[in-house]
């Protein structure tokens, strides 16, 4: 079976202050290839300037890559071509106050993807925001209400809504738990994992939290300075990490022995 | 004996119609070289319940308590000049975000030196000035920092958070406190980096035995520091005793709750299996629930949990709940 999505020696440089004559680059990304199939969840692990934000936007299309290819079900993804990837591939952030529009109402926030993707009509687009916000544990009724009547947890959960209302094959999470209460957290975890079940969705699953990340996910990439360090599946990288970089960074998160 | 004895310590909102309860009598108690977590979800009331202890909160709120006490004295019955003093002379806070805490005009050597009281100086007043420029230097020495011309000589903007956060303890350690408070110390950093802070502050508490509040929402990030931990949920008191207490035997159902809903290498997970938690969200100021503000959300509520429970203590395993785990283990 074909994988759901292939990269395929993704990579992306900037051009950096060159001067007449002179071009220097600053290579953010080295050449990387990875399999991800639905219900799958890839992990992306790395500290600050290690290139897992940029892995995020050169698939969400946000950046040009350098060189590579993506191919998404068979089919190649183009750079400019949003129509065809925003339909397929979406995105979380981290700080879900700030990606939500103040000024209008959750109603109108989740219609705007739809408008702009697919012919529906208003009745059919309400029933979909309806059902849409059902399924992220909140509700139908929620949909006239502006983002500062929710908690932290809650807009959290109308992102997703955002994220999945287009029926995608790949969500990116950007740092999406990381700014959650542990409880709050565990919550939108579970979710997460309803969805991946019952959508088949795939998950790319950019984070920080080693212990989340060996829950969570399936196969994890370590990133270091835009280089692979380790890549595989993730107990296999977790219990027997072979680079020191990935060996310092289950140091620093050691927690309390088990007592 | 114990630095500071908090009991039943309350603060009131008052600007609005109706006066919100928004730390219900909570206590607290530290003793010296005491490495102390303070746990709770984002407003549970940690940050205010720090702000009181200093005694910067404004006129709006209002503090109560039985009994607040450091070391020995009780600061409810002093003036406020009297308690300023006291607490300026033994207390120290840093807070989360030092980038916005530093001054970005001034160098880090001159806000650092301003924090050096000149009681600690002697000498005729023309060598004060250098003293004081060594007693910076040793500062950043204390916290870490070998390359003290750099540091000192740069603004805030040119150090990365992790610095700008060991220059707040450097400013902390300058009058030589015996507690510092630690409000939210590595919010938005690196793992590794959140470590480094952790290892300082750590190591501040046994080399110089300082008492350490640290306050966090990441109960399993900071357990493996802490000596003891106060979990608070909402503003009120819900557990307290030793980390080992708190993660072996947690009494409380909100505890038991948390410590389940982390994934921990130690506990045998079933992959992608689903995380107990509780439901719901942490309630908001204006509709805080009667007597336990756990009760809605909690598994063991029933009738009686209208009433706010008392703390029991047991072996210095402090619980405020009715109808606690205790007898299950």
């Amino acid at each position: 079976m074909a994988s759901l999505i292939e990269v395929n020696d993704l990579s992306k440089r900037y051009k950096v202050n060159s001067g007449w004559w002179k071009k220097e680059y600053k290579t953010v990304l080295k050449p990387l290839s990875f399999k991800l199939e639905s219900k799958q969840t890839m992990a992306v692990v790395g500290g600050i300037g290690s290139g897992k934000s940029v892995l995020a936007k050169l698939l969400v299309g946000a950046a040009r890559p350098t060189t590579g290819e993506i191919i998404l079900n068979g089919q190649h993804l183009q750079t400019g071509n949003f129509k065809q990837r925003c339909q397929h591939v979406r995105m979380i952030f981290q700080d879900a106050g700030n990606t939500l529009n103040p000024s209008l109402t959750i109603k109108q926030q989740l219609e705007e993807p739809l408008l702009l993707n697919t012919r529906l009509n208003p009745q059919q687009r309400t029933l979909l925001i309806r059902q849409t916000l059902q399924k992220v544990g909140m509700l139908a009724d929620h949909m006239h209400f502006y983002p500062h009547m929710f908690s932290g947890g809650q807009k959290q959960r109308i992102s997703l809504a955002r994220a999945i209302i287009l029926e995608p094959q790949l969500v990116i999470l950007d740092e999406a738990l990381a700014a959650l209460d542990l409880s709050l957290r565990a919550q939108m975890i579970n979710l997460l994992l309803d969805l991946q079940q019952q959508m088949g969705l795939a998950y790319l699953l950019i984070s920080h939290d080693l212990d989340i990340v060996e829950h969570f996910s399936d196969k994890m990439i370590v990133l270091r300075d835009g280089e692979v360090v380790e890549t595989g599946t993730t107990e296999q990288v977790l219990k027997d990490p072979k680079d020191k970089y990935t060996k310092k960074l289950i140091m620093s998160q050691r927690k309390r022995p088990a007592i | 004996m114990n630095l500071l004895d908090v009991k039943n310590l309350s603060i009131t909102l008052q600007s609005t119609a109706e006066p919100i309860l928004a730390v219900d009598r909570v206590s607290l108690s530290i003793k010296e070289g005491e490495f102390r977590g303070l746990v709770g979800e984002s407003g549970s009331g940690k940050s205010l319940l720090a702000k009181a202890i200093m005694g910067v909160l404004d006129d709006k709120w209002k503090v109560e308590a039985d009994r607040f006490h450091w070391q020995g004295i009780d600061l409810l019955r002093l003036t406020e000049e009297e308690r300023k003093k006291i607490i300026t002379r033994d207390v120290a806070i840093i807070f989360q975000e030092p980038m916005s805490c530093l001054d970005p005009t001034n160098t880090i050597g001159e806000q650092i030196e301003e924090a050096i009281d000149s009681k600690q100086l002697s000498g005729y007043f023309w060598q004060k000035a250098q003293q004081r420029r060594k007693a910076a230097i040793k500062l950043l020495h204390k916290v870490g920092i070998k390359k003290h011309t750099l540091v000192a000589k740069s603004y805030p903007h040119q150090l990365t958070t992790t610095l700008c956060q060991r220059v707040m303890i450097a400013m902390a350690l300058a009058r030589r406190p015996k507690l510092l408070i630690a409000d939210e110390p590595t919010a938005s950093m690196e793992p590794a980096n959140q470590a480094q802070i952790f290892r300082l502050l750590a190591s501040l508490n046994q080399l110089k035995s300082m008492s350490v509040l640290l306050i966090s929402h990441e109960l399993d990030k900071i357990s493996h520091w802490t000596d003891n931990l106060t979990v608070m949920y909402s503003g009120q008191f819900v557990e307290a005793g030793t980390t080992a207490q708190i993660f072996k035997t947690p009494f409380h159902p909100y505890t038991k709750a948390l410590i389940a809903s982390t994934p921990t290498p130690q506990k045998q997970w079933q992959k992608k299996a689903r995380l107990e938690t509780l439901p719901g969200t942490i309630p908001v100021l204006q509709h805080l629930p009667i007597g336990c503000r756990l009760g809605p959300r909690c598994p063991n509520a029933r009738k009686k949990c209208v009433t706010a429970p008392q703390i029991r203590s047991y072996h210095g395993h402090q619980v405020s709940c009715h109808f606690s785990h205790k007898d299950e283990y």
